[in-house]
């Protein structure tokens, strides 16, 4: 039923367009910023670089700033390399030696440690590292969803079709669908107010989550432990994902890009929940359990067995081992996948909550190669 | 001596697995918890509470080092974090005890966060602290 409304899904997809202008223009790190800087702690800073670190998850350019008397060595921290490499930047753009001229906020405990919100050059003026998440231009008419040979859509490349991957999440932070919250990318709050209005959170999960989001999401486990993401926030990540689907075998893959390379199945083959991994029943699993069934042109999967080792999103929704997720993967055109998923977790929430976003196709690229633990912090 | 022994024993367990806390993002009393409940004559003065929630009720035992005792009852108020705890104990004469802890989760963003606060029952009371674990 779902799939025959077709007027929905070409609404979906103006949506998404949209959507994706706007998922755009924010900042891509893959950790709170302000969890680490303090955003009232603006300074500038004028130096000599001595080192480029070209390294995930951050970027770090140490110059040697004078300071009276003495120098000083601070780190400017930027986007990581994937991202200031697709906006044309290398590790050779600043060399040791060259003057520049640094703005951006500081760190909150003290350490010689600058957010590079802007990097010029201090002979010329010009900027650099700039970074921005724009999604390639849609097509003008949406190509068609691409099949395998029995009509199944697929979800990402097939013998036939180029390959690639999906990006340019048009949300970054979970939210209940239908509810208009300010925040920024990571999900921090414009007005710690509206936390009860992100979702039907029992009272504990509330104010653990407002807890968290006073702290500045710096308890973030993905930011402290370099840990993947898991639950949904696998499809909120810039980083993106791919699905390959091996039929042969009937399952597919779930590639994580922001999850130093590793990956989900999604079993398609029928089996039951229970032992459908060999007797790990017992045991929460970081990705849970997965199994999945078509539903017209709609994938279905259901996953439990979530441990607690994570946030499940960005911005700090809490969750508990009873978590249940429907997910609902939409090829909507080639361009477009729509990602739905329900939260069952009666230990949390007072009911079961929705929230939706759409994904563009990255075709003809490889998906990025992200390792946390290159670089910490 | 062996009062001695046994404080050694339990202070090298605690002091060897406070490290190891492992990660838990969920509800902020799941978990094990190790610590002490100070002057305490009739069970000792160190203790091992595990913690459960099932999605509306919080249970779990206390493990004074011998017997388990079920929690009867164990409430958290998000409000302060502070957290009750009741609990009904057979005592050294065969007789009950019944137990009422009250304290204030700190740390509550770390993993091995804790609960400090005290206990007390029908002849007794003292400071209670426990650490996750």
């Amino acid at each position: 039923m779902r799939n025959a409304d077709t007027n929905s899904r070409r609404t979906a997809t103006m949506t998404a367009t949209a959507l994706f202008a706007l998922a755009s223009s924010a900042a891509v790190a893959h950790h709170p910023i302000h969890g680490k800087f303090d955003p009232d702690a603006a300074l500038t800073l004028n130096g000599i670089v001595t080192y480029v670190d070209w390294r995930n998850p951050h970027t770090h350019v140490f110059m040697n700033v004078s300071d009276g008397d003495e120098v000083l060595n601070w780190a400017v921290e930027l986007e990581s390399p994937i991202d200031l490499e697709a906006n044309g930047w290398s590790q050779a753009t600043v060399l040791p030696g060259d003057a520049i001229t640094v703005s951006g906020i500081t760190a909150r405990d003290g350490t010689r440690q600058i957010w590079g919100d802007s990097v010029l050059r201090s002979d010329s003026g010009s900027a650099v590292f700039r970074v921005s998440n724009e999604p390639p231009p849609p097509p003008l008419a949406p190509r068609p969803t691409p099949r395998w040979p029995d009509g199944q859509p697929a979800l990402g490349g097939t013998a036939e079709s180029i390959n690639g991957y999906w990006g340019y999440p048009s949300a970054t932070v979970l939210v209940e669908d239908g509810v208009d919250v300010a925040m920024d990318a990571s999900g921090m709050l414009e007005d710690l107010d509206d936390a009860a209005r992100v979702a039907p959170m029992q009272p504990w999960a509330l104010a653990l989550y407002r807890h968290r989001q006073e702290r500045s999401l710096r308890d973030d486990p993905m930011y402290l432990n370099c840990k993947p993401p898991g639950g949904p926030r696998q499809y909120l990540s810039h980083l993106g994902f791919q699905l390959i689907e091996d039929r042969d075998s009937e399952r597919v893959f779930v590639l994580i890009g922001s999850g130093n390379r590793n990956y989900r199945i999604i079993y398609l083959d029928g089996r039951e929940h229970v032992g459908q991994v060999g007797g790990d029943d017992d045991n929460p699993l970081y990705y849970g359990r997965s199994v999945g069934s078509w539903d017209g042109d709609t994938l279905v999967v259901d996953t439990r067995g979530f441990n607690e080792d994570f946030w499940f999103t960005s911005g700090g929704l809490p969750h508990t081992d009873r978590l249940r997720l429907i997910e609902r993967f939409t090829r909507i055109d080639l361009e477009t996948l729509e990602y739905e998923v329900t939260i069952e977790d009666d230990g949390t929430y007072t009911r079961p909550w929705t929230s939706t976003w759409m994904l563009r196709w990255v075709g003809g690229a490889e998906l990025p190669f992200h390792l946390c633990q290159h670089n910490r912090p | 001596m062996r009062i001695s022994t046994w404080r050694l024993v339990c202070a090298l367990l605690v002091l060897g697995v406070a490290g190891a806390a492992t990660a838990q993002e969920g509800h902020p009393l799941k978990g094990s918890w190790i610590g002490t409940w100070e002057s305490n004559e009739t069970h000792g003065e160190f203790v091992l509470v595990v913690l459960d929630w099932d999605g509306e009720r919080v249970s779990g035992i206390i493990n004074p080092g011998t017997d388990n005792i079920e929690i009867d009852a164990a409430t958290l108020d998000p409000e302060a974090w502070s957290v009750r705890i009741e609990a009904d104990a057979e005592n050294r004469d065969g007789g009950t005890v019944s137990y009422v802890i009250e304290g204030t989760i700190g740390d509550l963003e770390l993993p091995n966060r804790y609960i400090t606060g005290s206990w007390q029952h029908d002849s007794g009371g003292g400071a209670f602290e426990i650490r996750r674990q």
